[in-house]
């Protein structure tokens, strides 16, 4: 395993109270493998991802548990220089927001080669030089024209793919790439997943997709993890999960989504609302939402029981569930 | 300009595109009475003609003199029949939320009509432009800033009624809020809370309610549910399907999601650039598209089936959308198309049934403004 995470848990001390955004996730992601992982807003997708690149905002965020073992090495019990090193240069993240990742006061040539410059001493002209051939490696037009422009005077696409050099510069073993293609349009969507795909099969990176869109999850990945209220509620090889979900959420989820291809009758719709995660209802968190609940479900928190080797699903009743 | 009315003429002629019954009316108390009269169910309430709306833009600070303009509208036709939900969709910037500010009068088009019951609401004023405004209501994509946070949710519901109290006498106002709360599926007794205290759902509820509030004919929806979780957009699109059957209401629907909109809409259009590309039934656009821009929106969206990772055909299109202050001559779309030829280039082509079509009853056959139209399934895996 390239990236392992053990039992995490991260909570966020506001004036409120404490908010417990992940409770003890595990997942992993090989070398050249695709993990999805799967969530609506809250559930802890993006919290996950910041605590493995070491960027959560500490305080109000604590990491109060568990084991991040990136190739061998607990991240968690590494010194901040030596994190440094690691960020970046071994893994490295592609946020949603282009526009406001990037700096706006400087040109993106020196924002790229600012990478060679910092990790690997480069001086300004050869970074500048490695900056346009990455720029053409993610395919901007005119990269050399281009190199002294500013982030406001690309396209929301070619911004994306400027994250993208910026995250490939110095070839890391992973990337993890959150909602990457959500603030674009679809056609532009398209290429720049397309793009991600194919730098991926060239260096052999994990790569780990944190979205909340079932379509772009059937596209890309190998693997899928479904979140919820800071759990892993199902985790699967793709196809499995879309031909049989093993847990009430995912199937609510999958039977919520319209469909391109065809004109449904009246969409499914999972019934309440996201959980608040100061107040985590007792037992399995989606007991209040889910139609198969009964009475074990509001007392005991499920463990992942294993469907089959490479799946595990948190429903006591996931057999029922994988029935239809 | 001659061009323009050429154009305009040929776009009429259309089968998709109904003749405009233009009330006459001397007085605004008679283009009151069109405006209250009913319209049968099917009938054409809404008829946009070759709309246009061309934002200038200046340069020079103290003398400021006009260097172009962006052409966000760009001739639209488009018509709505009394309840049906027509979609609009294309890509940001392709001028779809420019098109629902004009419907709503929120903005004057540098030219066409917008003919509401054969009255051109462009040109009223007065009592008729009230009348028309309380049958025409919007609900906004976001529920975090359409809704003033210092304001209860009843008194963001029941402003409406300030404006026209013959709605709701003064009396009453307070039980007719409570009733819209329980349409809408919120607690009646939330009248005195405010937006802060509702989850995102929740308020694209409120905001809901605040458009049913007048009993409006036609609701304009632009990205409703695009700011919500998946789970929650099921529950809202749910609603909305509700209650157009409850209370006859005709949508217009305008987002990007190809998905939902293929699921609440009887028509869809398909916009690019300023223009209509497309529109023809759900069945028309999404399983027999003719326009390639149609057709390459279609491919690119992702499909919740990793089956069809491998038997899809997917058009990845080149480069970015052209800037609408310096449209491509001819086809808008053609810089980025793949069937380009020059005659793309020189001349515009018309939204009509393309020739080859035209007569045969094939799903194939509706209005697409292509030179080269021709069909293609992109959706459904081969």
């Amino acid at each position: 395993m390239l990236l392992e995470v053990r039992d995490l848990h991260v909570e966020f001390r506001t004036r409120d109270g404490i908010a417990r955004a992940v409770n003890g996730v595990t997942y992993g992601v090989d070398a050249g493998e695709t993990l999805a992982v799967l969530g609506e807003s809250g559930s802890g997708k993006s919290v996950t991802a910041q605590a493995v690149m070491g960027i959560l905002d500490t305080p109000p965020g604590r990491i109060t548990g568990g084991e991040i073992l990136f190739q061998g090495r607990d991240l968690l019990k590494l010194k901040e220089e030596e994190r440094r090193k690691v960020r970046g240069a071994e893994m490295a993240m592609i946020f949603q927001d282009a526009l406001s990742s990037l700096n706006p006061v400087v040109c993106v040539g020196d924002q790229l080669g600012e990478m060679f410059v910092v990790h690997r001493g480069m001086g300004k002209k050869d970074a500048r030089a490695r900056a346009v051939e990455l720029m053409d490696q993610v395919r901007i037009p005119g990269a050399k024209e281009r190199v002294k422009d500013y982030p406001h005077q690309f396209s929301g696409g070619m911004r994306q793919r400027i994250m993208i050099a910026m995250a490939i510069a110095l070839e890391p073993a992973l990337i993890i790439a959150d909602e990457p293609t959500t603030a674009l349009d679809v056609t532009v969507q398209a290429q720049v997943m397309d793009l991600l795909a194919e730098l991926q099969r060239e260096y052999h990176m994990g790569l780990i997709l944190i979205t909340h869109d079932l379509g772009v999850v059937a596209d890309v990945a190998d693997r899928i993890a479904v979140m919820y209220a800071g759990r892993i509620v199902e985790s699967a090889p793709v196809h499995d999960l879309y031909k049989a979900p093993a847990h009430p959420y995912t199937r609510g989820l999958l039977d919520s989504i319209p469909r391109l291809d065809q004109k449904g009758q009246e969409l499914y719709a999972i019934k309440g609302l996201p959980p608040n995660l100061m107040h985590i209802p007792s037992g399995c968190a989606f007991h209040p939402r889910c139609p198969m609940a009964r009475d074990v479900c509001r007392t005991d928190v499920p463990p992942p029981y294993e469907v089959s080797e490479d799946r595990a699903s948190a429903c006591h009743f996931w057999r029922e569930c994988l029935d239809g | 300009m001659a061009e323009l009315s050429k154009n305009d003429e040929q776009q009429d002629a259309t089968p998709n595109v109904s003749e405009v019954e233009v009330v006459d009316a001397h007085s605004e108390t008679e283009a009151v009475a069109a405006i209250e009269a009913p319209v049968e169910r099917g009938e054409p309430i809404l008829q946009v003609r070759n709309l246009q709306k061309h934002f200038p833009l200046t340069q020079g600070i103290l003398f400021k003199r006009q260097i172009g303009a962006v052409k966000a509208v760009d001739g639209v036709s488009f018509d709505l029949h009394q309840g049906e939900t027509l979609g609009i969709v294309g890509e940001s910037g392709c001028g779809k939320s420019t098109v629902a500010k004009l419907l709503m009068n929120l903005e004057r088009p540098t030219a066409g009509e917008i003919f509401y019951k054969g009255q051109d609401i462009t040109k009223l004023s007065g009592r008729a432009l009230k009348a028309v405004r309380r049958n025409i209501q919007m609900v906004f994509q976001d529920p975090y800033t359409s809704l003033n946070p210092r304001m209860t949710v009843g008194d963001i519901i029941g402003e409406p009624f300030d404006i026209h109290p013959e709605v709701a006498p003064k009396g009453d106002r307070r039980r007719k809020v409570q009733e819209l709360l329980d349409v809408v599926g919120l607690n009646p007794e939330y009248i005195n809370r405010y937006p802060h205290q509702f989850s995102g759902g929740q308020r694209q509820r409120i905001g809901i309610a605040r458009g049913l509030a007048l009993n409006p004919e036609i609701i304009i929806c632009d990205e409703p549910v695009s700011a919500l979780d998946v789970s929650v957009q099921a529950q809202v699109i749910n609603l909305m399907e509700k209650l157009q059957d409850e209370f006859n209401l005709s949508y217009i629907f305008i987002a990007h999601d190809l998905s939902i909109v293929r699921h609440i809409s009887d028509r869809v259009g398909v916009m690019y650039l300023g223009k209509m590309a497309e529109i023809g039934t759900d069945t028309q656009i999404y399983d027999h598209p003719t326009h390639p821009y149609t057709q390459a929106l279609l491919s690119a969206v992702p499909v919740p089936d990793p089956d069809a990772r491998e038997h899809r055909e997917r058009i990845i299109l080149t480069g970015d959308v052209p800037s609408p202050a310096n449209p491509p001559s001819g086809c808008r779309f053609r810089t980025r198309c793949w069937k380009a030829q020059d005659k793309c280039a020189e001349e515009v082509p018309l939204l009509a049934v393309p020739e080859r079509f035209q007569g045969s009853d094939t799903p194939a056959a509706h209005e697409s403004a292509c030179h080269f139209a021709e069909e293609k399934d992109v959706v459904h895996a081969a």
